[in-house]
């Protein structure tokens, strides 16, 4: 059990890379981007879909990792409120399956969009790249963030030591 | 108009449930739509903003001006503001609280958020207030309302969100916001001065530095200095040396000052490679929770839309002709209370895509757009340091601890009737807020 959340930790590393690096480089392409257009004027021509890639990568990338940890922000107002009645657990139970469930349409919505784009044959600019990859890649990230938030809720009811933070 | 006010009610009772805000917009967005509309057309519109939203272009400045308020804080730059500040103001009587007004107003300078500033103010200024014996009352309300002028001094996360909604310009509203940002300053000092005039013992003069130290103190803030007439200069195009022209988009202004702020960071030997990858873990989380807002709120805002909320409103204002202040005054009103409940993003998310059509909009009272966008944003400002539940308070009480809610509401009374009389003058006198953009090219 031990190794499989040990595992499932190292797994959830790689987005979280995979987010970083896109910012990185947004922020050096941004950077030469400028510096080339004003000096040389010789601009990076695809600089507007790289950075559209890169977003897109940015933003869903981590979704998962911090939909499991509940690092979405919300309101405890009334926290104060449930603790009484020892109902916070519960709580949070239903809003992360709730929050899960609901996400299942609108993936498998995005993937049909994806579809019809490939279909198309859409691509970007100036690179040419198939538009879908990008949908496919939020609709996958989506379905995982998904995953996570029901994996979330049953964490809470069988095993919620594990999202204790560490002592 | 109905439908739109349960779905509001709808969103509050589940935000109040602990519900992530993104998804309680989200869901009663998705649902209300399908009400209004057909289950398939609800589903299509929420995938296609999902796709659209996270590929916008003009949203990614907000990561990147993140990533820039991060790299400086890295570079140990919050402690060096506070310092120059105390070498100028230190010996004066309240000179520490306001030394703290002026390193927040500083540090707004390079981060966008209120919280951020507060949270990393905090840190700094409580201690040094401490050790000289100032009241708890008078140290936790100077940090408490200092931080938050980072949502009004450029580059501000806030106003790029409300350009991107109302298509305004990004550029004109961080120009726009730098005089009312500075007048937040001065009238923030004037109720420091204001508090221990009435209470001498709360803040008493700290020794006064000598020339070589404020010197010293000012060589260690130049390279931030720097970077931010970089971003702001470059935005409003009066970086021009022949042959180099350096005028930015915002989305430009925001990677320029990423970059810098890194290399100053890196300069200084303060970034290890661990350190720069929490960075940009930080920023991506960050972003990731603000963009699931954002879209959240449009579904919501497309939903509201679609049950024809603005217009009902407008329609209303005109049938009983209510005179466009009372409009205003209605709307301030609404944004003190519901600046009770939700933090400020998601309340400027929930609330301009239905007040701006009324306000700025085509047909509507006839505001300008930027000057609303100021106004929203300063009224936001109040709402954070609001009795009972300002949210810059209670991150205030997170990191001091020891502090009660009542001790620093007491304090920050002051700056918060600064803070109504500076809203006042914003509404008596556009120019305050429209005068530097409207000499701005382009």
């Amino acid at each position: 059990m031990t190794q499989l959340a040990n595992l499932f930790r190292m797994a959830a590393q790689l987005p979280i890379f995979m987010s970083c690096v896109a910012l990185f480089f947004l922020m050096v392409m941004t950077f030469c981007d400028v510096i080339l257009r004003s000096t040389i004027n010789a601009p990076i021509e695809a600089a507007t879909e790289l950075t559209r890639m890169s977003m897109a990568i940015l933003v869903f990338s981590v979704m998962p990792v911090m939909s499991f940890q509940g690092g979405h922000i919300n309101v405890d107002l009334l926290d104060g409120l449930f603790d009484r009645f020892h109902l916070n657990r519960w709580r949070d139970v239903v809003i992360s399956l709730l929050c899960g469930g609901m996400l299942y349409w609108p993936a498998s919505r995005v993937i049909v969009l994806a579809e019809r784009a490939r279909s198309y044959g859409d691509t970007t600019e100036y690179l040419n790249w198939p538009v879908f990859y990008v949908s496919w890649f939020i609709a996958i990230l989506t379905f995982l963030t998904m995953g996570a938030l029901i994996l979330r809720g049953l964490v809470l009811i069988f095993a919620p030591q594990m999202l204790e933070p560490a002592k | 108009m109905t439908e739109s006010l349960i779905g509001f009610g709808a969103v509050l009772v589940l935000v109040l449930l602990r519900m992530p805000i993104a998804f309680a917009m989200g869901l009663v967005g998705m649902v209300g739509f399908m009400l209004e509309t057909s289950f398939r057309g609800s589903i299509s519109m929420v995938a296609r903003l999902m796709i659209d939203a996270s590929q916008d272009y003009g949203l990614s400045v907000v990561p990147l001006f993140i990533l820039m308020g991060l790299f400086v804080n890295k570079g140990g730059i919050s402690r060096e503001l506070y310092q120059v500040s105390n070498a100028f103001l230190g010996h004066f009587r309240g000179g520490l609280a306001m030394a703290t007004i002026v390193a927040c107003g500083g540090f707004a300078a390079i981060s966008g958020s209120s919280l951020a500033t507060a949270a990393t103010m905090s840190k700094v200024a409580m201690p040094e207030m401490r050790k000289y014996g100032y009241a708890d009352s008078l140290s936790t309300a100077s940090i408490a309302a200092g931080g938050t002028l980072g949502i009004l001094i450029p580059p501000s996360v806030i106003l790029v969100i409300y350009g991107l909604l109302t298509e305004t310009s990004i550029g004109k509203l961080f120009i726009a916001g730098i005089i009312p940002g500075f007048l937040g300053i001065v009238f923030y000092l004037i109720a420091v001065k204001y508090s221990v005039t009435r209470n001498p013992e709360a803040g008493p003069a700290g020794p006064r530095s000598t020339r070589e130290q404020r010197i010293q103190a000012l060589l260690g803030v130049w390279a931030v200095l720097l970077l931010f007439f970089l971003v702001i200069g470059g935005l409003y195009g009066i970086l021009n040396f022949w042959p180099i022209n350096l005028a930015f988009s915002p989305t430009e202004a925001a990677g320029m000052g990423a970059a810098g702020a890194f290399l100053i960071a890196l300069f200084r030997g303060s970034l290890s490679f661990k350190d720069t990858f929490e960075v940009l873990r930080e920023t991506s989380i960050t972003t990731a929770s603000l963009f699931s807002v954002l879209i959240g709120a449009w579904i919501f805002s497309n939903f509201v839309n679609v049950a024809g909320l603005p217009e009902a409103l407008r329609g209303a204002v005109t049938a009983y002709d209510v005179p466009p202040w009372v409009v205003m005054a209605l709307i301030i009103a609404i944004y003190i209370v519901l600046g009770c409940i939700f933090e400020s993003l998601s309340m400027l998310l929930l609330t301009v895509p239905i007040f701006f059509p009324l306000v700025a909009g085509e047909g509507g009272l006839g505001f300008d757009p930027i000057w609303f966008g100021i106004i929203v944003v300063v009224v936001t400002e109040i709402s954070l340091i609001t009795p009972p539940v300002g949210l810059n308070v209670f991150v205030l009480k997170g990191v001091v601890g020891d502090v009660s809610t009542g001790t620093v509401f007491k304090g920050v009374t002051p700056f918060w009737v600064m803070d109504i009389l500076r809203l006042a003058l914003l509404l008596a006198i556009p120019a305050l807020a429209l005068y530097l953009p409207s000499h701005m090219s382009g």
